[in-house]
């Protein structure tokens, strides 16, 4: 049998130079009454990505404060239209507008879930490099959104059973129209699978009082990374998952005592602690040619779906 | 000094070139061999060459168009070069990179800067900001929240049901002018307190009232705990040493956990500090309360020297210690009650105070 080459990506980060970043952007967003947030995430993206190594080489965010200040403009404008309608809604009193007014609400923000998802994964995507080479997302916004908003309604209609199939399918999704240069990724799972994961994760941490969480965790981040895989000039790559309940006991529970006895001022070597465990947890594994990566994307620099994810909080894998 | 290794990507493909680079005055020029081992030459002019934010000792530079060819350097001496080559251009404009790359201390400076804002936030505008909101809320939302807490409240104490029904009767008689529905509650209590919640709802305890001698200082007492309400004085002192909680809950957009986290702390009510300007505020509509009903200001005198007297043999007097300054005060009411006119007998008053003697005896 072929010997398959084992890859991983490391992460050189430090906490202390972390902290300086959040320090310098916490002070600026509080003086500049938040207007200074984009900034304050590119810089930090920026570092992540520089300390983030594969093969010698570091990652790049290309993404810069003005472009997100764009985006953030534009999704502040889009929540103050919604906001707005409601209001007006809502002061008119009686109650057929004031219903209408809830429902156009809500079916705004669910509307806007696929939009920021898909805006912000195109736009990381691109924004994202390794070597010059750039990443990419080529989902169709239309076809994005007609497959959230089916999945949606059925999961509804299902009393919540369906997200899990919902979920994996959102996933393949996005893994299926996602490219490093002439690398096209493919994600695995089964909607079933990661729906007994879920049952028998969710009873047995019952069971155990919560014991069990450090394996359900473990589980979860092995059916994500584990599903994933890349394939260059049909030959195909795995990503493998090393992490151990274990390891994630003593992540969770170290990164818990940092953040709490710091006072939340350690939150930035907690990332780091987190990083660096994600990273040395995952394997690639298979004949990957590091130096035949050809690129391929096109540039796109809209930032919108970035800023409309960050407000309604969505994390993005 | 103007020749460096460097590694070199051409933006097409993701192979590694070992590479050079010689600064010329107004171009860069890289060499090196590629995979077909031909000798390649790249000219970069320098008006298009951009270099990336640093945050460790590898310099990047890139060039061109999307997609852009890339440079990485690890030599410091490469700044150093730029700096003496191309002066003008700004190669080191990136203001982030003094405050990232070196100064321990300036980052120490501005954490600590941090802290203390953070700590000036949580301490002074915070609770400033709760006490505007809690003036804002609309009456039935504050009565609502009041009858909440006096449930919790009162659920603690033995309420006195007969005393209760006449000093209700006594408060009829009695204009106090304020839009609040004044509801007394009379508690079975071996302590002199008493205290006004949000809303309307105030609670007495039955030792003070079986200690006064006139009508007038039940009359001030009730005035003075009315006008603790009507100028929100409990809700807004609640909201203010609740402040850091509510706003953990509107963080969360959990308005029902406002109403759970000012239910738990009902008992708050009992040990209010107010400040001496709320005090002086209420003293002040209670006077306003007593004229206006033609009562005899002495009682407020009394009130106060009833008190006084007390504290004296009874350590937790909550009426008085959480009210500084009580000579103060007794000399106050003393001052306006020499200057009153007006005053008028109030039969009725008189005749629902006796009740309320006879039974509390």
């Amino acid at each position: 049998m072929e010997e398959k080459d084992l890859r991983q990506v490391t992460f050189h980060g430090e906490g202390s130079k972390l902290f300086g970043i959040y320090i310098v952007n916490l002070l600026l967003t509080i003086v500049t009454v938040g207007m200074y947030y984009p900034w304050a995430k590119a810089a930090i993206l920026q570092y992540v990505y520089q300390e983030t190594e594969f093969e010698g080489s570091r990652f790049t965010f290309h993404g810069t404060g003005k472009e997100m200040f764009i985006g953030f403009i534009k999704a502040i404008g889009i929540f103050i239209v919604i906001y707005a309608f409601l209001l007006i809604c809502i002061f008119s009193k009686k109650p057929l507008i004031m219903s209408i007014g809830f429902l156009v609400t809500y079916a705004a923000f669910i509307l806007l879930i696929p939009i920021a998802i898909h805006g912000s994964t195109k736009y990381r995507a691109s924004r994202s490099s390794w070597r010059g080479i750039h990443f990419g997302y080529r989902g169709d916004r239309k076809e994005f959104l007609q497959e959230f908003i089916i999945g949606a309604l059925i999961t509804i209609s299902t009393l919540g059973i369906y997200y899990f199939w919902f979920i994996i399918k959102i996933r393949k999704y996005i893994f299926g129209h996602l490219r490093f240069g002439s690398i096209s990724f493919a994600y695995n799972g089964g909607g079933t699978d990661y729906f007994k994961l879920h049952l028998k994760g969710y009873f047995l941490t019952l069971i155990t009082l919560g014991v069990y969480s450090f394996w359900y965790v473990k589980d979860l981040f092995r059916f994500f990374v584990d599903n994933i895989q890349m394939e260059q000039d049909g030959e195909i790559v795995k990503f493998r998952s090393t992490a151990t309940a274990g390891g994630y006991f003593k992540l969770i529970i170290g990164n818990l005592f940092i953040v709490i006895l710091t006072l939340g001022f350690g939150t930035p070597w907690a990332t780091v602690r987190t990083l660096n465990f994600i990273f040395s947890n995952i394997l690639i594994e298979g004949n990957l040619d590091v130096n035949a990566i050809q690129q391929t994307e096109m540039d796109y620099r809209d930032a919108t779906g970035e800023d409309i994810s960050d407000m309604i909080d969505i994390g993005l894998v | 000094m103007y020749h460096f290794n460097i590694l070199y990507f051409d933006g097409k493909f993701s192979v590694t070139h070992q590479a050079t680079l010689d600064l010329k005055p107004d171009h860069w020029i890289i060499q090196y061999v590629d995979q077909d081992q031909n000798e390649q030459i790249v000219q970069w002019e320098i008006n298009g060459i951009e270099r990336d934010l640093g945050f460790n000792s590898l310099y990047i530079f890139r060039y061109g168009d999307f997609p852009k060819q890339t440079i990485e350097c690890k030599d410091e001496n490469l700044l150093v070069s730029l700096k003496k080559l191309y002066p003008e251009k700004a190669f080191f404009r990136k203001k982030i990179d003094l405050l990232i790359n070196q100064n321990g201390t300036v980052i120490a400076g501005l954490a600590c800067a941090l802290a203390g804002l953070l700590a000036v936030a949580y301490f002074y505008i915070l609770p400033w900001f709760a006490e505007t909101v809690a003036d804002k809320i609309p009456i039935s939302m504050e009565t609502q929240l009041g009858e909440t807490m006096y449930e919790n409240v009162i659920s603690q104490y033995n309420k006195d049901d007969s005393l209760t029904r006449s000093v209700n009767d006594f408060v009829k008689e009695i204009d106090f002018k304020t839009d609040y529905p004044v509801e007394v509650t009379v508690v079975k209590e071996d302590k002199m307190n008493a205290f006004a919640l949000p809303g309307g709802h105030i609670v007495v305890f039955d030792k003070i009232i079986s200690k006064m001698k006139t009508k007038e200082e039940l009359a001030a007492l009730l005035a003075h705990e009315v006008a603790h309400v009507h100028y929100r004085h409990s809700l807004k002192s609640i909201f203010r040493s609740l402040s850091g909680y509510l706003l953990i809950s509107l963080i969360f957009n959990d308005i029902n956990g406002i109403t759970a986290v000012l239910a738990d702390n009902s008992n708050m009510l009992l040990n209010l500090n107010y400040s001496r300007n709320l005090e002086k505020d209420a003293d002040e509509k209670a006077v306003v309360i007593l004229q206006a009903n033609g009562l005899n200001l002495k009682g407020f005198a009394d009130l106060f020297s009833l008190l006084k007297l007390e504290s004296k043999d009874s350590e937790t007097l909550n009426l008085l210690r959480t009210h500084p300054l009580t000579d103060d005060r007794i000399k106050y009411a003393k001052d306006v009650a020499f200057h009153q006119k007006g005053i008028r007998n109030n039969e009725k008053l008189e005749k629902k105070w006796q009740e309320i003697v006879d039974q509390s005896k």
